[in-house]
């Protein structure tokens, strides 16, 4: 029996992954995607599902676990955000050409807006590079109809096959079953059975298996044209079409909505869930009937771009849809209007004159109270002021609103990125400290290949490991230096991260508290120093459990101290906790009891000492 | 009913569109909302969409919301785009002065914006000890006593004990009563 629950679509994807029978799912935390794979194990444990659940320490690692294990016969499937595709490009573009044994289902959460994310890249124009079939939902119940059908697909055409769920997807709640059963295993038992010539991508062997992945290719486009249409559908207008509109993902579900709340029955809509191989005979056959013909995709023109004719086609493409940021409804009944050749909803001119006048800042993402990277930060900063400070992808990105970070790429981009500066400087002739900072899933995740090369080049910087055991920014999910795993009664083993420093040959490695100011910034110094010196990396870890663990320590009340505040702002600007607020009128700093959590942190933030301990 | 809920990180908002997504699965409704999870929650500004009825998108239309739900002052003001002519603002008030600034009277009157002001941190201060946590059902305790469909004390404490631990049900029957009260007033 199935039951009726409020689902957040992640969960629902998990819940249909692990009832379509996966037998391997890996994953690195991501956001949007991240509740996917703790989902899963815990839909596995109430199933008591045969069932491995893992992370992989990053992307292309997970992936090739996933997908490997297809090659012994296994159902698996990967979920992974949109910037982790670009981690797992290599894997993943070469076994696409592969004809697997068993399922392989790759999830790529995609960020539009982005809402937390270094960039909006579409994962479905990567399918499209890859040349694999991508399926691309509309709402929570679809993309969970769409795991087993893209097994089914999976299996039928030996084919990694793409889903493709949003923000909007993975982060909709809705009421839905969670179905209780588990599909059958896969028919033949898992055996690895040798075949070079299949698992191998020897150029020879691809001179042929690239002409019969096309073929596969074409088969699976032909069934898109015919046996798809759960995803690929027309709504009629009931009236004449004025227009035509072919969309998908949450695009069209915010038109569907669109269109009732105005009344409007003259609009067409080509509702396609499959972009890539696209049904282009259905959509072409689309886009000759209406004279005019509107595209709504996120986040790339995706769809619009594989239309055989396309001058009469408004979309991303030619600019008529911006080509940047959410299609929100607001934006679809925008498009919509002017589409049709009507006036747009004018905006409301008295909203924006009243926030003018009102000037209502929107609160900018911020680390929480307490957080240890803010006091880490700090002890950075007051070491070597003039120091040239590469930061990552996390929680501590948010260093940037107390001025501690200079550059963020990507993944393990803080360790490589102190190779650069250091050698641009280098390479004409001078000297400046460099001193990075990335946290411990991070550094596990693609900080280590950085950090082995930095090693070998001799490369003087300070890599400060901002160690709060958790990946803090995705929900608190484990990673190797913890040795947690995700399904219950299944342990894993901790990689100690001192010896992980000095295995990839690095001599200096200290850990200091990182709410102790005096302690980070001396072992700051002398790392540096030492970098300098023997013109190799050096590592200090700062070390205190992220907040969002709720950890067990010292209750420290503070108060300020009115008579030595001298209104400098210090604490503000180069701190800046949420439980630190300073009053224009007053030019004092104040504590803010809805947010302080008295971890007494701040007190090291006060240059003149006003910050104290709160004697009760 | 579409709704929008306007707050900051980590203030409960999304357990409170939890329990309304209950409240409309008790009473067989079809549901369909949009949360905020990631780098967004992090203590910056959030907003959950929420509709119940038969709609396709998580996502409310500018103008369409029937009830902007604001865990906090500023946040709710941003939002105010959001509301429909006649639609109703629950607010957790901290600065009063804001609300006599004659703009913004005017444009909750032209608009039959039905406001309904509280004190929240004040009133968790004064009998909750001041966990704000207990905001999300305190907010929900002022729809109730505000009378608004759907917000009947009976299913919210009905969806609370499908989703709050057993052993907090006696503090958040307290805090929703405490919303009721402060909504009446």
């Amino acid at each position: 029996m199935n039951k009726k629950a409020l689902l957040l679509g992640n969960e629902a994807i998990a819940g249909a992954i692990v009832a379509a029978g996966c037998q391997v799912a890996t994953a690195y935390p991501g956001t949007p995607s991240s509740e996917i794979l703790p989902a899963i194990a815990k839909r596995a444990d109430e199933l008591e599902a045969e069932m491995v659940v893992e992370w992989g320490a990053n992307e292309k690692v997970a992936f090739e676990m996933a997908v490997t294990s297809t090659f012994a016969g296994a159902r698996a499937c990967c979920v992974m955000k949109h910037v982790g595709l670009n981690v797992a490009a290599d894997p993943f573009m070469t076994t696409a050409l592969y004809e697997l044994k068993g399922g392989m289902l790759l999830v790529s959460s995609d960020d539009p807006g982005p809402h937390s994310s270094q960039n909006e890249q579409d994962s479905r124009f990567f399918a499209m590079f890859a040349k694999v079939p991508c399926l691309d939902p509309a709402d929570a119940e679809e993309a969970a109809a769409m795991v087993a059908d893209g097994y089914s697909l999976s299996e039928r055409h030996g084919v990694v096959t793409m889903l493709r769920p949003t923000t909007r997807i993975s982060h909709s709640r809705q009421a839905l079953d969670l179905p209780s059963s588990r599909a059958p295993a896969p028919k033949l038992p898992v055996a690895f059975e040798r075949n070079p010539a299949r698992w191998c991508p020897l150029p020879a062997i691809v001179r042929t298996s690239h002409p019969r992945h096309n073929a596969r290719l074409l088969r699976i486009q032909e069934e898109f044209e015919h046996d798809w249409g759960r995803y690929n559908f027309e709504v009629k207008a009931q009236k004449p079409a004025r227009l035509g509109v072919i969309a998908s993902g949450i695009a069209f579900a915010s038109l569907c909505d669109v269109l009732v709340e105005q009344g409007r029955e003259d609009v067409d809509i080509l509702k396609i869930g499959t972009p890539f191989p696209l049904p282009v005979k259905m959509a072409d056959e689309f886009v000759a009937r209406h004279d005019r013909i509107l595209v709504l995709e996120e986040s790339y023109p995706v769809i619009e771009l594989q239309l055989t004719n396309r001058t009469r086609v408004m979309g991303r493409s030619n600019g008529f849809v911006p080509e940047a940021g959410e299609l929100l409804p607001e934006v679809v009944a925008d498009l919509l209007a002017r589409a049709l050749g009507e006036e747009p909803e004018a905006p409301d001119a008295e909203f924006v004159s009243l926030m003018d006048e009102l000037r209502l800042a929107p609160r900018k993402p911020t680390l929480c109270a307490g957080c240890p990277h803010r006091s880490s930060f700090l002890s950075i900063r007051r070491a070597l002021p003039s120091a040239i400070n590469p930061s990552d992808i996390g929680c501590y990105t948010l260093g940037i609103n107390q001025k501690g970070i200079d550059t963020s790429i990507c993944m393990g981009g803080a360790v490589t990125s102190s190779s650069g500066l250091y050698l641009a400087h280098k390479v004409s002739g001078q000297s400046r400290p460099v001193v990075a900072t990335i946290g411990d899933s991070t550094f596990y995740h693609m900080g280590v290949p950085g950090l082995l090369s930095a090693v070998y080049n001799r490369h003087s910087f300070v890599l400060c490991i901002l160690d709060n055991s958790s990946t803090a920014m995705t929900g608190g999910q484990s990673h190797p230096g913890l040795g947690e795993k995700p399904r219950k009664e299944d342990e894993g083993v901790a990689v100690d991260l001192i010896k992980l420093c000095h295995g990839c040959g690095v001599e200096f490695v200290e850990v200091v508290p990182a709410y102790d100011n005096a302690a980070g910034v001396d072992a700051v110094k002398r790392a540096w120093q030492h970098a300098e010196a023997e013109r190799k990396p050096a590592v200090v870890i700062f070390r205190h459990p992220c907040m969002l663990l709720r950890p067990k320590q010292d209750v420290i009340p503070v108060t300020v101290d009115p008579d030595k505040c001298v209104g400098c702002r210090y604490c503000i600007d180069y701190f800046g906790c949420p439980g630190l607020s300073f009053d224009e009128r007053t030019k004092k700093t104040s504590i803010d009891p809805n947010y302080c959590i008295s971890c007494g942190a701040c007190r090291a933030a006060c240059p003149h000492g006003a910050i104290l301990e709160e004697k009760r | 009913m579409q709704l929008i809920i306007a707050g900051i990180g980590g203030q409960g908002i999304l357990f409170t569109s939890r329990v309304l997504g209950q409240m409309a699965i008790d009473r067989g409704r079809t549901v369909i909302g949009s949360e905020v999870h990631g780098m967004a929650q992090r203590g910056g500004s959030v907003i959950s969409h929420f509709k119940v009825g038969d709609y396709k998108s998580s996502l409310v239309r500018r103008g369409q919301a029937d009830i902007l739900m604001a865990f906090d002052q500023t946040e709710g003001l941003r939002n105010l785009f959001y509301l429909k002519k006649g639609g109703v603002f629950l607010v957790n008030a901290g600065d009063e002065a804001v609300f006599q600034n004659t703009s913004l009277q005017k444009f909750l009157a032209d608009r039959s914006i039905r406001t309904c002001r509280f004190a929240g941190h004040e009133i968790l201060n004064q009998h909750m000890g001041g966990n704000y946590l207990f905001l999300n059902v305190l907010i929900l305790g002022t729809a109730a006593g505000l009378g608004l469909e759907g917000f009947e004390k009976e299913s919210v404490v009905q969806a609370l004990r499908e989703l709050a631990p057993p052993k907090h049900l006696e503090s958040n029957l307290k805090v929703f009563d405490l919303g009721m009260t402060a909504a009446r007033n």
